[in-house]
């Protein structure tokens, strides 16, 4: 399929979302809500989840078999869709977090290079 | 793992509203505002369900809706350019329809299985005399007793020989019918079940039997409407009463077309001492089952070593000039070989068609291709990769090819029509051939086959190769590679359509040459008539009465100028019994020399006359002879008598003693072939041999007009007579040639379809020329070529294009003739001036084809071309 570059922001968009989901499961399962809203309070309100973007990310994590998917009941008595790790998104959530502080440190070295080596270049 | 049903989806985000109203509310907003405001948030509802639902797709869904949309914008763009669209579309259609109908016909000749049980065990044995140009002599009774004597691998024999009957009792009229006269294991022997009532066994044979006749199925669905109530009724066949037992599965008919099967018992001929003993007497047809375990090569050891057993122990009825020799194949292989020759000549015709359809539509394609670089260069700028590319050209190819097929299915019934129809001279399986579903298949993998190909035709712009196509420029340029690429198309339709017309145009030549070749006949005024003996119907003075009264009286009738009697039509009837071995006056054999042979044809007064053949020296039968006379053709005379004395010397048959003397020598005529050839014809007098069947009638005016007052006459003097076939002696000659016209006809029609399709070809390779060198034109122009010598050198480019191409398609039509003669034996070409017409057609057709891009040309405006970069 032709790629537009919507389409390449969301990618990006995506992987970091699959990482901030499994994040946000690790403690147990949650239903949708529950998973916005944690992202939202842990980043100090930076990070705002589009409920078009979080349902499709949690279908698609379920699909690769690293949530599973249960009814059941809120706190609050609501009847809710409850979402938590699995086996293998534990794994995958290793490798994630992994990846991800490698690139932090990658960009972090670009961006703020220490000062002796920039006057070397 | 199975996607969640919209049910759930919906659950869920509904579930997901009421936390995010609950959340708010529990914050301290105001319930309504706090639905509202959750409401708001969420966003389009519909969408992310979608979005949800297109998570659990399978990965294959989003390939399949790329390419829907690739298909969508294939149709939008080939709907933009009609022209394009509607030839490659019926160019594809013409070369896969005419290839689907002979496939049909192939499939159906060739491979399809016969009716008959158990087909591989099923053996034809023919006995050949090359030496004669007979490549079917059939047998004798005797010889056919001597083969089934030593045979062990096959197991039960039938024998099969015809004898047309007047049938009277399948309502109407009397009519004429051929009957096979078989044994009662003949159809154990083929293999064949009836759809109703019994065939015949080995209870029917024998001369105590009673007679019975088996139906064909064709016979019994036409002459008795297919009525089921036939069994056990009681026809008249020839002299006796027949009783119907059954009807026949429908089957090929081989080998030959019969209306019914009878015992041997309802055959006086059959029962008769000649049919019995004399081993000259071949007129039947045999067939064998293999027994169990045997094999063809035993069969045919085994039966050779027979034949040639009794070759030795009866040299006197196997002349060692005749070279008789036998043939043992199975039914099958015989049924498929004489078509074979024809159906490859089709075969390739239909080839050639293909390969000029495709490289024709290779040539489109590839120009509009070329004009659709800048576009390919805009996508591929904006993102699109190769494979993206190559998609739409693809969809593109894809959209046009299964057009064109579909188109060309829908052509293949009829064309299959015709093509087993023409089939069916050589083959008569042709005629069951149907379109059939493998056929679809075929259309449909050359269809597919062929967008595939044409979609990677066309260069997709690169970024690696410099001078490529470029967003910058907007119109046409053409590298020397493509221009090479659409010549070289261009000229391979030219090759094949030369070929193709060469070839028609010599099948019309030979065709003309057989239909106005000199027969020494009077073609137009005589009308000939069957009027058939009825098997045994009249015996020798009654017959001969009979026909001399109808002669008398059908002769007394207004607008008749004379009517005579024979035993052959030219052309359609054969009668091998009518060659025989003849002696003369002073003739001295040689020392194992056998002796003369000549046709021999019992005719009545005045056939000269009436058929318009000169009497050259002597006279004419008259009523009046009573001494045993003969009349000679021109070449016998001078052959036998060569120092002209022909006249009252005398000859003898050897089946016939009497001396008969010589009144008259007349010009040759050949009733065999409709290009004369010298004829060695001895006639005798109808009355003194006691054979005749066939009235001639010379008319006044239109011979057809007389068919019904000859018909009465003939009906009052014998009300059961069959009369069949009116028909003048110049339709004869054209039923006879129709295989021929029907020949040229196909060919034409592939010639012609080859020839539109290469002049569509050759005007678009020079169109896309011109319209890729605008700017060219418009240089020369602004610095003084006259529009004139533009024109002239465009139409000097599709001229070359035509040389080269004719050039070519000699050489390959030259060639193929070569190995069609190595393949299929000499071939009678006539003269090299159908194919000088050919390569005119072509010309002419090619500078009609180069007027309208030249004249564009030529109408450049230097201005506009000059700014057009």
């Amino acid at each position: 399929m032709t790629k537009t570059p919507e389409d390449r922001r969301l990618e990006l968009l995506q992987g970091t979302l699959d990482m901030l989901i499994l994040r946000t499961l690790q403690w147990g399962p949650r239903h949708g809500h529950g998973i916005g809203l944690a992202i939202r309070q842990q980043s100090d309100d930076l990070l705002k989840v589009e409920t078009g973007s979080l349902y499709p990310a949690l279908h698609r994590l379920v699909r690769r078999g690293w949530l599973a998917a249960e009814w059941g009941v809120s706190e609050a008595n609501q009847r809710a869709k409850f979402y938590q790790l699995t086996a293998k998104g534990k794994a995958q959530l290793l490798r994630e977090q992994d990846r991800w502080s490698q690139l932090v440190r990658a960009i972090g070295l670009v961006m703020k290079p220490p000062a002796g080596r920039e006057e070397k270049a | 793992m199975k996607p969640p049903k919209v049910d759930e989806l919906d659950e869920e985000i509904r579930a997901h509203l009421a936390l995010a109203i609950q959340e708010r509310i529990d914050r301290g907003e105001d319930p309504k505002a706090a639905r509202l405001a959750a409401i708001k948030e969420f966003g389009n509802v519909l969408l992310t369900r979608e979005s949800i639902q297109r998570v659990w797709r399978p990965g294959w869904f989003d390939a399949a809706e790329a390419f829907a949309r690739d298909l969508r914008f294939a149709f939008r763009s080939l709907l933009r350019a009609k022209g394009l669209t509607l030839t490659v579309v019926v160019t594809l259609a013409l070369g896969i329809g005419a290839n689907a109908a002979i496939f049909s016909v192939v499939r159906t000749v060739l491979l399809r299985p016969l009716v008959n049980r158990d087909p591989d065990r099923l053996i034809y044995v023919r006995q050949t005399a090359f030496g004669i140009g007979a490549d079917n002599l059939t047998f004798s009774m005797p010889e056919i007793r001597d083969l089934e004597a030593s045979s062990k691998s096959i197991r039960t024999f039938g024998d099969f020989s015809t004898v047309d009957f007047t049938l009277v009792g399948s309502g109407g009229q009397p009519r004429l019918v051929t009957a096979g006269v078989v044994n009662g294991s003949f159809f154990e022997v083929m293999g064949l079940r009836p759809v109703l009532g019994r065939l015949l066994n080995g209870a029917d044979d024998g001369r105590e039997a009673p007679h019975v006749a088996v139906l064909t199925y064709p016979f019994w669905t036409s002459a008795f409407h297919g009525d089921p109530a036939v069994i056990g009724r009681s026809i008249q066949l020839g002299p006796a009463p027949a009783t119907v037992v059954g009807v026949l599965e429908p089957c090929v008919p081989y080998p030959a077309e019969t209306q019914l099967f009878a015992n041997v018992v309802t055959s006086p001929h059959h029962l008769g001492a000649t049919m019995k003993n004399e081993r000259w007497h071949r007129m039947t047809e045999l067939f064998g089952r293999l027994a169990p375990g045997a094999t063809l090569e035993e069969a045919r050891a085994e039966l050779t070593a027979a034949h040639a057993g009794m070759m030795r122990e009866h040299p006197e009825n196997y002349a060692v000039k005749a070279h008789v020799g036998l043939r043992v194949t199975t039914l099958r292989d015989q049924l498929a070989s004489p078509a074979r020759p024809v159906l490859l000549l089709l075969l390739a015709a239909a080839a050639i068609v293909f390969v000029i359809a495709c490289s024709n539509v290779a040539n489109l394609i590839l120009g509009r291709s070329m004009r659709r670089e800048a576009e390919l260069a805009v996508r591929a700028a904006l993102g699109a990769g190769r494979a993206a590319l190559r998609r739409t050209l693809l969809a593109e190819s894809l959209v046009l090819c299964t057009a064109g097929a579909a188109l060309g299915l829908a052509l293949a019934w009829p064309l299959a029509s015709v093509a087993g129809r023409y089939a069916a001279r050589f083959s008569v399986r042709a005629l069951e051939a149907r379109v059939d579903g493998s056929v679809l298949g075929l259309g449909i993998v050359l269809a597919l086959v062929a967008a595939v190909l044409l979609a990677f035709v066309p260069r997709l712009p690169s970024s690696e190769r410099s001078g490529g196509p470029g967003l910058a420029v907007g119109s046409l340029r053409m590298t020397p590679g493509t221009k090479r690429r659409l010549r070289l198309f261009a000229t391979t339709q030219i090759a094949c359509s030369f070929v193709l017309l060469a070839g028609a145009g010599m099948l019309l030549a030979t065709l003309n040459a057989l239909q106005t070749a000199n027969t020494g006949y009077d073609m137009r005024q005589v009308l000939a008539v069957d009027v058939p003996p009825p098997a045994t119907g009249f015996p020798g003075k009654d017959l001969m009465d009979f026909f001399s009264e109808a002669t008398r009286r059908i002769g007394a009738l207004p607008g008749v100028d004379g009517v005579a009697s024979g035993m052959i039509v030219p052309w359609r009837d054969r009668n091998p019994g009518l060659k025989i071995q003849f002696g003369f006056e002073g003739y001295q054999p040689a020392a194992g020399e056998e002796d003369p042979t000549c046709e021999f044809r019992p005719i009545s007064p005045r056939f000269f006359a009436v058929l318009g053949v000169p009497i050259l020296a002597g006279r004419d039968f008259a009523d009046t002879d009573t001494e045993q006379v003969a009349i000679v053709s021109r070449s016998l005379a001078q052959r036998v008598f060569p120092n002209g004395d022909a006249l009252n010397r005398h000859l003898w048959f050897r089946s016939l003693p009497q001396r008969r003397r010589i009144i008259g020598v007349v010009a040759d005529v050949d009733d065999e072939n409709v290009v004369q050839e010298p004829t060695m014809t001895v006639y005798a007098p109808y009355r003194q041999i006691g054979l005749a069947g066939r009235l001639f009638v010379r008319a006044a005016g239109d011979p057809y007009a007389l068919v019904p007052a000859v018909t009465r006459t003939i009906r009052r003097l014998s009300a059961d007579q069959a009369i069949e076939r009116a028909s003048t002696l110049e339709d004869v000659r054209a039923q006879v040639l129709a295989p021929e016209r029907l020949n040229a006809f196909v060919f034409s029609a592939f010639g012609g379809i080859a020839l539109l399709i290469a002049v569509v070809g050759v005007a678009g390779v020079l169109a896309f020329s011109v319209s890729a060198r605008t700017r060219e034109f418009g240089v020369r122009l602004a610095v003084g070529a006259t529009p004139a010598q533009i024109q002239t050198q465009v139409l000097k480019e599709g001229l070359a294009i035509v040389a080269v191409g004719i050039t070519a398609g000699a050489a390959l039509g030259y060639g193929l003739a070569r190995l069609a003669s190595t393949a299929l034996g000499p071939l009678h070409l006539p003269g090299v001036l159908p194919a000088f017409i050919a390569a005119g057609i072509l010309i002419a057709a090619a500078l009609l084809a180069s007027i309208v891009p030249a004249a564009r040309a030529s109408r450049v405006d230097v201005l506009q071309a000059l700014h057009s970069e």
